[in-house]
């Protein structure tokens, strides 16, 4: 080889070793020096997108909100965004096509808890961090992963332990009557119910009945038996309307507490009851820091009318969990941000798995913790009385702690 | 539990329980009237009690027309409906296949059902329309019932009542009798075989149309309120899928046994009640408590 030759084979393999050093700075898909792709995917259609739809907009306007602030680090997130119809074949098709397809860095999506459970192994064995968006997924979350995060709403188990802490805590009651559901989201609930009863030195006396319950009266009457000082209603909207009004037929005047499993329309609940002489001790279950269109949350309703004013002259728009979107996606936000500049999906999982902060929508912060996927754990509490909401101050937590088996 | 506590139960457990098994009396008289005069199994009885429901919803709480037009009107377009359905569906597919075409095409029907009810969006929030009896109660013994409840009873007993009468001893009950006993020699006999099954299954609808109508306001509607159909099945099961006062004997049967169960065992227990009450009566008595002996008969 002539000298000459030498110098350009050396040439040649400085260029090559050069144009190579990106690359393996940035061997993770879905992020660019300029981008973050983020995969956003719930029902967008279908008898259950109202679960989703406008969740999905609210967090579409944070994403769009950080990027006008300049993005993550200086980069910019950009969406791709698909429909799961709340199946568990839709979240699955659209899992596999964010991550092979689309080649997003992270997913930041799922509405539905029964449907985002399939998805947790596949995402689990190909190594993506997964936030969910406003389902409370307890199935995916425990046994914790590292993997998938969510209940930026709230888990199911959050919600069955902290009411029985309001119940407690707030009205002294020392015997508390439970019905729930005898499905997946009832043991999971019933699970942290039972456990914070027992932590507070309260007497739990549950029935667990099917969604599809024609009459009430047998469990109804098994639980009042024992003269609770407080009834907690954690079933779906048409059990919890059954339950309200024979609870009120029965002449039952302690508290009645319903949780957030069926308190997406209060007015419907009030018509289908038929009086609202049955709300003169009732209370609702709630996640956000104010009632509907309160001062402290009114920004996140502000904002979807700026960003959505035809969307948001529409007749149920925004829809009950709107606001939802904006949580999880502060959290994906706060998290890329503390995986820092150099970012890698070990990092954004690992800066997920201990953030917590504060989102001036929920009455409690998001805190994940290395083994708690769950970012919620504090509901509030709000007295209906039929026509009037009245928050009531606190928030309340569910104690309860995953322990492997 | 104690003495009085399970007197209490009991008593409660009969009541409520009667009042619900008359429902499911309805929906069961509903399934042996064409099981037994057409051997077809309506599968779709529950979708029709269901579409009933949210006629009735429809014109009384969107249209907001008087209670005296609204059940008239929900029974004749139920009635014409599942007339229509025989005349235009069943008839074309019973020239076409066997016996089992027409279970899938009863089939085909609750999904229709089921699907357009939920296109209107109606379907997806649980609904109510006002009760047409006061919101007062009463307690018979330990047994609270409300003014409701004991409407839904007699409304129901009346309709039975009706319905016997009507099969034992009027013309058309004569010629749906001659139907199930044998269709060629009613056909012999000069009985339109086309036009009684028609109006079979429109009688058979306009049942199920008041069964929703009665114990809607108790229920509540959504588009999958249907389910209750099963219970109607149960109880054809458990009564004789052949004999009348057998449907209505396995409906009180179905609605005590689940009450009973949900006070004394526990309330996860209910839904596999009536179950299990069939099984034991397919492996007991397989024709049913009414039923007739078991015959064979050549195909």
């Amino acid at each position: 080889m002539t000298v000459r030759n030498r110098w350009g084979l050396l040439a040649a393999m400085a260029v090559t070793l050069a144009g190579a050093m990106p690359a393996a700075a940035q061997s993770d898909p879905g992020v660019t020096p300029t981008t973050i792709k983020i995969g956003v995917f719930g029902p967008l259609s279908g008898p259950n997108m109202a679960y989703g739809f406008d969740v999905i907009k609210a967090a579409q306007m944070w994403y769009d909100k950080t990027n006008q602030e300049g993005g993550v680090n200086g980069r910019k997130i950009e969406l791709v965004i698909e429909d799961d119809r709340c199946t568990p074949d839709g979240v699955i098709a659209a899992v596999k096509k964010l991550v092979e397809q689309d080649q997003v860095f992270m997913l930041n999506g799922g509405s539905c808890s029964a449907a985002v459970l399939p998805a947790k192994e596949y995402v689990v064995r190909n190594q993506i961090p997964w936030l969910t968006l406003n389902a409370s997924a307890d199935g995916a979350l425990y046994p914790p992963t590292g993997y998938i995060f969510g209940s930026t709403s709230i888990s199911m188990h959050a919600a069955g332990g902290s009411v029985i802490d309001f119940s407690a805590k707030n009205f002294g009651a020392k015997k508390i009557a439970f019905i729930n559901h005898d499905d997946a989201y009832g043991s999971w609930n019933h699970e942290a119910a039972a456990y914070v009863a027992d932590d507070e030195k309260v007497e739990l006396t549950a029935q667990s009945i099917q969604p599809s319950v024609t009459d009430v009266t047998a469990p109804l009457l098994k639980v009042l038996a024992g003269k609770p000082d407080a009834l907690v209603i954690m079933t779906y909207a048409r059990p919890a309307a059954l339950i309200v009004k024979r609870a009120y037929e029965l002449g039952f005047d302690k508290p009645i507490i319903l949780t957030q499993t069926g308190s997406a329309n209060l007015d419907q609940l009030v018509e289908n009851v038929g009086t609202k002489d049955a709300f003169k001790n009732f209370y609702v279950q709630d996640v956000m820091a104010d009632v509907i269109g309160g001062p402290k949350i009114k920004w996140v309703y502000d904002m979807y009318k700026t960003y959505y004013p035809d969307l948001a002259a529409q007749p149920d728009h925004p829809g009950a969990y709107m606001p939802y979107g904006v949580v999880t996606a502060q959290a994906v936000v706060n998290a890329l941000k503390l995986a820092g500049p150099d970012l890698t999906r070990e990092k954004a999982r690992l800066a997920m798995s201990t953030l917590k902060f504060d989102t001036g929508i929920l009455g409690g912060p998001i805190e994940f913790r290395p083994n708690d996927p769950a970012g919620n754990r504090r509901t509030t509490y709000e007295k209906f009385d039929g026509t009037n909401h009245t928050m009531l101050p606190g928030a309340y937590e569910s104690t309860w702690v995953y322990k492997a088996p | 539990m104690d003495f009085d506590t399970a007197l209490i139960f009991l008593e409660q457990g009969v009541a409520s329980g009667i009042v619900t098994g008359s429902v499911y009396a309805l929906l069961a008289i509903s399934i042996v009237a064409i099981f037994r005069t057409t051997a077809v199994a309506n599968f779709a009885v529950g979708e029709i009690f269901m579409a009933g429901a949210y006629c009735a919803l429809y014109l009384l709480v969107f249209v907001k027309v008087s209670p005296w037009i609204a059940i008239p009107a929900t029974v004749v377009v139920v009635f014409g409906g599942s007339a229509l359905f025989q005349a235009g569906v069943l008839r074309a597919v019973r020239r076409s296949g066997g016996p089992i075409n027409l279970v899938i095409a009863t089939l085909g029907l609750s999904y229709l059902l089921k699907g357009v009810v939920r296109q209107t969006g109606f379907g997806e929030t649980p609904r109510s329309f006002p009760s047409l009896v006061p919101n007062h109660s009463l307690t018979i013994g330990s047994a609270f019932l409300t003014w409701l409840d004991l409407a839904i009873l007699t409304a129901a007993m009346l309709i039975m009542v009706g319905f016997f009468l009507m099969f034992n001893y009027t013309r058309l009950g004569r010629a749906m009798r001659a139907l199930g006993m044998n269709q060629r020699a009613a056909q012999l006999v000069g009985v339109d075989i086309g036009r009684m099954n028609t109006l079979i299954w429109g009688l058979s609808g306009a049942l199920s149309a008041a069964a929703a109508l009665l114990i809607a306001p108790k229920l509540l509607l959504t588009a999958d309120m249907g389910t209750v159909g099963t219970m109607g099945f149960a109880a054809a099961i458990i009564g004789g899928f052949s004999s009348f006062p057998g449907a209505v004997i396995g409906g009180f049967v179905i609605g005590i046994a689940e009450n009973l169960v949900g006070l004394f065992i526990a309330a996860h227990a209910i839904a596999v009640t009536p179950f299990v009450m069939i099984i034991l009566v397919l492996v007991l008595r397989p024709q049913g408590i009414f039923g007739g002996a078991q015959e064979i008969k050549k195909v």
